[in-house]
């Protein structure tokens, strides 16, 4: 886990050491930098690579660090993150103040007693977040669907799937693509295109059987897929619809479909260790990143939804990115109790029954 | 040693006694050091294999061998570690018998170019596991270099599938290890006298008579320092089985963290345990049979 320090000025204990250096230079009327941490330090653990960046360049610096806010990330997967936060949940005083995950890690880690209820009057803006974004042990930030994605190249427009149905129909054969690590919500789709829900998943293990027994192709990564989509290896899968932007935007050459089911909905938030060190912080952090120019931001540079009411989205960046109103109310949320219960045997089963 | 020393040469017990205190004093450092960075957190590891798994708690700690009943009564689990053993032996044997002559040659060579050639050697380890790992996903996927370049050629009518395969896997381990084993086996080749081989030569013995019974037999201390080395690196293989391997392709370092990620601490600690005290195990057994089938 790499930590990355952010902010104009220099640390706290950089400061200290350098006391009698910036003393000397600040009597002397030489330029130092601006100390800007005099509201203290946030410590935020997040996923590294573009998010990250995009947390600092849409969040941190134009926001909370303009007010005094120094902001420090620990950077790591979200495994590795959720592992440090178990480790510590018995510490008086943990390492980080907020931890960005996924809704239903937001879930696992409020079940399992790691992370703080939120206290909603703390957030300024939380009048304008979404009730659905809304939950007891975090904060949702951004929000995508999973939709049916097709190349053109691979299957003509005519024959593009409409439905989760069409997605794993057998009749594709090796043309079908599934990734490894979308497990569940691979699961939970084909559970909603055979009959099933996001807590009745055994409808959909019988389709995903059918199609892996005529030939469906698995892939490790959301990264392997899309480089296999773009070999032309297979033709059919389903993704989020903000990767698949991205990916247009690389050149790939990709279309979503809203499935007729209803689309499963993935959101990504902050959730807020019980022994933050700095909670004040914690919440300065939740605030900020449901400011309307954060939120829009992240709309604009990386394809997720606003979570917030406030943030106005260009009509055509809406229409590549976003979800009709009758789509936005057919979204279907995971069952975060039911996933987290029986998310071990669910993997059980993926890696003996189909993928094995 | 002076006044120390005894006639014959031994040391007094009070010089012993010194000697031992300063010994003490150098290696307790480093000792307690290695008892708190590692001993300590695996004693801790040990004592969750033996919790129990809860989604909602995560961890109830008790006393039971459920984790490692569980992993050897389960034929898929079996089947991943049986796999990650018949990997790493293979790599091993591989490692040894491509690197065996290349070091040879290096520890023999004359040439003035002697230095470039061990960095050719060490150069894929100037590259991270993964990267190396992209490369060879270029060169093994269906429209990559080798199945195009193979289908050019007339060799194969339809794309050659490597990628995600367990000889997409042997291939890449092989090429992180390869320099391990090499520059084990260099150096110690380097400390064997050529005279000894020609003298061989010089009582008759072929080529085959001489490395099977003298250059192998005072070689054997880097043999087997190479086999132990790359033995455990394939054992405990990581990137490589998750990126050339694929989904399909399953090894006990990828279930330890698979299982870490969902959260389930007492199975992944017991799995990384059976992985440990396995890899110790044969490790050792190959260095005894080893030791005793050619020290003679």
């Amino acid at each position: 886990m790499g930590y990355v320090k952010k902010g104009y000025g220099p640390s706290r204990r950089q400061m200290l050491q350098g006391a009698a250096g910036l003393a000397g230079a600040a009597a002397l009327g030489a330029g130092v930098p601006a100390l800007a941490a005099d509201k203290g330090t946030i410590v935020v653990g997040t996923w590294g690579g573009d998010y990250a960046k995009l947390l600092t360049k849409n969040i941190e610096e134009p926001i909370l660090e303009k007010e005094g806010w120094e902001v420090i990330q620990d950077q790591a997967g979200d495994p590795e993150r959720r592992a440090k936060m178990m480790a510590e949940r018995r510490l008086p005083r943990g390492t980080t103040d907020v931890q960005g995950l996924s809704g239903s890690n937001i879930y696992q880690m409020g079940a399992a007693g790691v992370t703080a209820e939120i206290d909603y009057s703390r957030i300024p803006n939380a009048p304008h977040l979404l009730d659905s974004m809304k939950y007891k042990y975090g904060v949702g930030q951004i929000y995508s669907g999973m939709v049916g994605v097709y190349t053109p190249k691979v299957v003509p427009d005519a024959e593009a799937p409409k439905s989760y149905r069409d997605v794993f129909d057998p009749k594709w054969g090796d043309k079908l693509g599934i990734i490894d690590i979308q497990y569940q919500y691979t699961m939970v789709a084909a559970a909603l295109a055979n009959g099933g829900s996001p807590d009745n998943l055994e409808p959909g293990k019988e389709l995903l059987v059918a199609a892996r027994k005529a030939g469906c192709r698995i892939y490790p990564t959301n990264e392997a897929f899309a480089q296999a989509m773009k070999a032309e290896e297979f033709g059919v899968g389903i993704m989020w619809k903000a990767r698949t932007v991205q990916w247009q935007n690389a050149g790939i050459d990709v279309k979503a479909v809203a499935p007729s089911e209803g689309t499963l909905a993935y959101v990504s938030g902050f959730a807020v260790p019980k022994n933050a060190p700095n909670m004040d912080g914690a919440y300065a952090y939740l605030n900020a990143m449901l400011e309307p120019s954060a939120q829009e931001a992240f709309a604009e540079d990386m394809g997720y939804n606003p979570t917030v009411n406030d943030a106005k989205i260009p009509p055509e960046l809406n229409a590549r990115i976003g979800f009709t109103p009758e789509q936005v109310a057919a979204l279907v949320n995971l069952d975060y109790a039911y996933m987290t219960d029986h998310d071990v045997e669910l993997k059980e089963w993926w890696d003996k029954e189909f993928v094995g | 040693m002076g006044a120390a020393t005894t006639a014959n040469g031994r040391l007094s017990s009070e010089a012993r006694g010194g000697s031992r205190l300063s010994a003490s004093a150098l290696i307790g450092p480093a000792t307690v050091f290695v008892m708190l960075g590692m001993i300590v957190p695996l004693l801790i590891l040990l004592r969750y294999s033996l919790n129990q798994y809860d989604p909602r708690e995560l961890m109830i700690e008790t006393f039971s061998l459920e984790n490692y009943v569980k992993f050897f009564s389960d034929d898929y689990y079996w089947d991943v570690f049986l796999t990650t053993v018949r990997v790493a032996t293979s790599c091993t044997l591989l490692c040894l018998l491509l690197g065996f002559p290349l070091a040879y040659v290096l520890a023999r060579t004359q040439s003035r170019f002697k230095s470039l050639f061990i960095m050719l050697v060490v150069l894929p380890l100037f590259v991270g596991n993964a990267v190396r790992a992209a490369g060879w996903m270029s060169l093994f996927g269906s429209r990559g270099f080798l199945s195009v370049s193979l289908q050019w050629l007339g060799l194969a009518d339809e794309p050659v599938e490597v990628m995600f395969t367990e000889t997409a896997v042997i291939v890449g381990i092989i090429s992180v290890n390869l320099p391990f084993m090499v520059l084990t086996l260099q150096s110690v080749i380097e400390s064997i006298s050529r005279s000894v081989e020609e003298a061989a030569f010089s009582l008759g013995a072929g080529p085959w008579a001489m490395f099977q019974r003298v250059l192998w037999p005072l070689a054997l201390p880097g043999i087997i320092a190479g086999v132990i080395l790359t033995f455990i690196l394939a054992m405990n293989a990581y990137a490589t089985p998750v990126l050339l391997g694929g989904p399909k392709f399953n090894m006990m370092a990828p279930l330890v963290f698979d299982q870490m990620r969902l959260g389930n601490w007492p199975f992944g600690a017991a799995v990384s345990f059976i992985l440990m005290i396995t890899t110790l195990v044969l490790t050792a057994l190959s260095s005894y049979w080893m030791g005793k089938r050619y020290r003679r």
